[in-house]
């Protein structure tokens, strides 16, 4: 056997490469974040407008009404921001959503324990059908966005069966938990907080890592050892999971369901995500990100009430913010590469 | 006893027969070298033992039991790593995320022990000597060879009994090529197997122990590296005597200037470069990686912006962008350093890769002519001697060599007449890397003015007709005749004193 014939040498550590720079590289991280500081600079401006045309804007009551009309839209786009960092859409939550509100109406009664079950099957059908959407998109090979157009109209459909129009009910007590108090608090305070907790623990886990580097490249995850399938199963089960919590919240405001209100909630769920720095493309995007847009969005419409302008001026306002934050992370990228290259 | 034993291993791909019959047996403690050309069944082979791939028929025996991996996870439970040609990292993570990804050190919160993996990491690195690696980088600001070494410290987190290296000194300039080989032979003292594929010849030579060849998808002989000769084993490879790797280089640089560049610069890499390009020349460029090379032949694509006069068969031009570069005839085509990124739609097939940027060309009052369309692609399969089933098989699913060919099919029907060929041999086996020459003296001929670089050195001395060194992004010295040589290049390269 010619094994080792020659003593073995030690492999000498070869000069420092190029990017091995010592140290933090601050301006690439600042690149990095460059959307999602646009967006807290769109947000401070906002805010800024709006406190100077409307009194009290700077108060503890103030944050629990903006908290309450924005949750809805949060929990969405926080099941959508998952999705989005994976690589793909998900405009079936506007079905969900709908189904959701429309189920937990005509079956909530006054009895908790019937309400406590009947919460539970809603927020499990939302992940089974967000799960079913993965699995679809794995076995069959399908586009996300025909495969959830389609589950999309299959939930709405379901929905105007089940009530055809606005209605039903749910009882009180149920809507007291929507502006329910703790410490000055409402619930929708605690919850948003709930959310950014969440998510710290989230995308640290090996299941948001995986999810992130699947949106990042899905190949190589693959060579990895990731099993795609099952990356889309809870990526997308989590989504339909979010998107029943926001059908949930969602009644607590109003106190009925409604089998056309989930479709007010699909783009602009992608819109806060957006907004918030969350690459379309997959990889890259933080939930914080697409919780300030969220407000952003919401805070337009409070915007647009004591302008008194038409309320038709709020989707152009969105349009126009969308497009520039768009016009942000796209700079700031082309900034970031001209900088490897 | 043999670590590894396949027997009989066949895979098919439709009606590809990828592997028929292949046989391979591998100790632990060797570096056990696979040789074969592009399309000879090596990266399937790789693929089945990392688990990437299932095969269809045969056997393998790993330390004397049935090995038959379902997908990468179950081939490291089993001790088998790979760094991968193709690497398997994610642009958006970090380099210690890639190294330990989906398997990093956790919490009790279940989430990732940062300090722990920091500390793994920086560990591993000190422990192989690893060039210096910042890990909290993302890998997206990385370049191609920074890459190659997170992908082979990724292999290495494993801690595996058998490591597979593709390719993996291809794109790591000298040094860190060097540092690689020594620690491929340190892990095979620690009783490790590497399975270590390359074309470099000179590669294979200082480090395996043995050797198998693969052809067709078969195994052809396995060797005592220090029982066979150079010859032998090429023979081997590719089952007919190889006469000469490179073409006789025949003068036909004509008196007409096809590029002139003065006084080019671009970034902070690029300064004051000047050259001039005939028609019918093959002029190389060299020097050590990273003084520029990549820049100028990006800037010229106008890839990337640049200063200074650039004048095309004597006119001067401005090009701000790819598309100027290859408008009207005689513009200027770039052969991309990465095929599968840059040149390459992997999920389309032959027929369009080739013709996709130039619809124009078989395009009558506005409707495409498919007769047209067929005949260019057959001109140009028949011109190049690309291997695929049909025009309409994915390029994917071609061979490394074939890929490249699709690329400069690409580039022949823009009709440009001025050609950058930035490394087009990286990766590419030694029969096509022969034709590639061929094609390029060929072109040469026809009167097209080629620029050429390669990061490997004798085969510009072989080829081109002059040779531009670069040195901190200027023209060092411009190279003529019998002054080409591996150690013209260098010193040209290294010291400040040699004149033009």
């Amino acid at each position: 056997m010619a094994i080792a014939e020659q003593p073995v040498e030690m492999a000498q550590r070869p000069a420092e490469m190029k990017s091995a720079k010592p140290g933090i590289d601050w301006r690439g991280r600042a690149l990095d974040r460059a959307p999602f500081l646009v967006a807290c600079l769109m947000l401070a401006l906002i805010v800024a407008i709006y406190g100077s045309l409307q009194s009290g804007v700077f108060s503890l009551d103030e944050l629990n009404l903006d908290t309450a009309a924005a949750l809805t839209l949060m929990l969405a786009a926080t099941g959508q921001t998952i999705v989005l960092v994976r690589g793909g859409i998900d405009l079936s939550i506007g079905g969900m959503i709908s189904l959701g509100t429309v189920i937990a109406a005509t079956r909530f009664t006054d009895d908790p324990s019937t309400v406590a079950l009947w919460a539970l099957a809603i927020l499990a059908l939302g992940f089974l059908i967000g799960a079913l959407n993965g699995l679809l998109i794995s076995l069959l090979k399908l586009q996300p966005f025909l495969v959830t157009l389609a589950t999309w109209s299959i939930l709405n459909g379901v929905a105007m069966i089940i009530l055809p129009t606005d209605g039903g009910s749910v009882p009180g007590w149920w809507v007291s938990f929507g502006y329910a108090q703790l410490f000055g608090l409402t619930s929708p305070v605690w919850m948003l907080l709930a959310l950014l907790l969440f998510w710290w623990w989230f995308r640290a886990t090996r299941v948001g890592i995986t999810i992130q580097a699947t949106g990042s490249n899905e190949k190589s995850a693959f060579l990895s050892g990731v099993s795609i399938t099952g990356v889309n199963v809870i990526t997308y089960g989590l989504s339909g999971l979010f998107a029943a919590g926001a059908a949930l919240f969602l009644t607590t405001q109003t106190g009925a369901g409604s089998p056309t209100i989930g479709k007010d909630y699909i783009l602009p769920s992608v819109a806060a995500a957006v907004i918030g720095g969350v690459s379309l493309f997959g990889g890259r995007g933080h939930l914080a990100g697409t919780l300030i847009g969220a407000f952003v969005l919401t805070l337009i419409g409070n915007l647009v009430f004591v302008l008194h302008v038409s309320s038709y001026w709020q989707p152009v306002a969105s349009g126009v913010i969308l497009l520039l934050s768009v016009l942000a992370s796209s700079v700031a990228e082309k900034a970031a590469r001209g900088r490897v290259q | 006893m043999d670590l590894v034993t396949v027997k009989g291993l066949s895979k098919r791909y439709g009606g590809i027969v990828a592997l028929s019959e292949a046989t391979f047996s591998a100790r632990a403690g060797e570096v056990h070298a696979l040789l074969g050309e592009n399309g000879a069944g090596k990266s399937t082979f790789i693929q089945i033992l990392s688990g990437a791939v299932r095969h269809d028929g045969g056997s393998i025996l790993v330390d004397g039991q049935d090995y038959r991996p379902a997908n990468p996870d179950a081939a490291q439970a089993r001790g088998i790593a790979a760094v991968f040609q193709e690497l398997s990292l994610i642009p958006d993570l970090s380099v210690e995320q890639n190294i330990w990804f989906r398997h990093e050190p956790r919490t009790l919160l279940r989430t990732v022990n940062r300090a722990e993996m920091r500390r793994k990491t920086l560990a591993l690195l000190d422990k192989y000597n690893f060039p210096a690696l910042r890990p909290d980088q993302e890998l997206r600001r990385l370049t191609l060879a920074e890459r190659q070494i997170v992908e082979i410290a990724k292999g290495l987190a494993k801690d595996p009994r058998i490591l597979i290296l593709d390719e993996a000194t291809s794109a790591l300039p000298a040094r860190e090529a060097e540092w690689l080989l020594k620690l491929t032979r340190q892990l095979a003292a620690e009783g490790r197997l590497v399975i270590f594929i390359s074309h470099r010849m000179a590669e294979v030579r200082a480090i395996a122990d043995r050797l198998t060849i693969f052809r067709n998808g078969s195994t052809i002989a396995v060797h005592e590296a220090n029982a066979v000769s150079d010859n032998e084993i090429v023979t081997q490879m590719i089952g007919r005597h190889l006469d000469r790797l490179y073409p006789e280089r025949v003068a036909t640089a004509t008196d007409r200037i096809a590029l002139s560049v003065k006084n080019f610069s671009s970034g902070s890499r690029l300064s004051g470069v000047d050259f001039a390009l005939r028609e019918g020349e093959v002029l190389g460029v060299g020097g050590l990686q990273g003084h520029g090379q990549r820049e100028l032949f990006q800037a010229l694509f106008g890839a990337s912006k640049a200063s200074g006069t650039i004048e095309l068969w004597g006119k001067p031009v401005s090009i701000g962008n790819p598309r100027q570069a290859l408008t009207g005839k005689d513009g200027i085509a770039l052969v991309p350093e990465d095929r599968r990124g840059q040149g390459l739609l992997l999920t389309k097939s032959v027929r369009e890769n080739l013709t996709l940027s130039v619809i124009k060309r078989f395009t009558e009052n506005g409707l495409l002519s498919r007769q047209k369309e067929a005949a260019l692609v057959k001109e140009m399969v028949d011109f190049l001697r690309i291997k695929a089933g049909t025009p309409e098989q994915l390029a994917g699913t071609l061979s490394g060599g074939n890929q490249q060919k699709v690329i400069f099919g690409k580039m022949l029907l823009t009709q440009a007449r001025v050609l950058l060929l930035y490394d087009p041999t990286r990766g590419v086996d030694v029969g096509t890397k022969g034709e590639i020459f061929q094609l390029m003296r060929d072109l040469a001929a026809r009167g097209y003015a080629i620029l050429f670089h390669s990061s490997d050195m004798p085969e510009l001395v072989h080829v081109a007709d002059r040779v531009l060194v670069m040195r901190n992004g200027g023209v060092a010295a411009t190279l003529e005749g019998d002054r080409i040589s591996e150690a013209g290049i260098l010193r040209a390269a290294m010291l400040e004193s040699e004149a033009a």
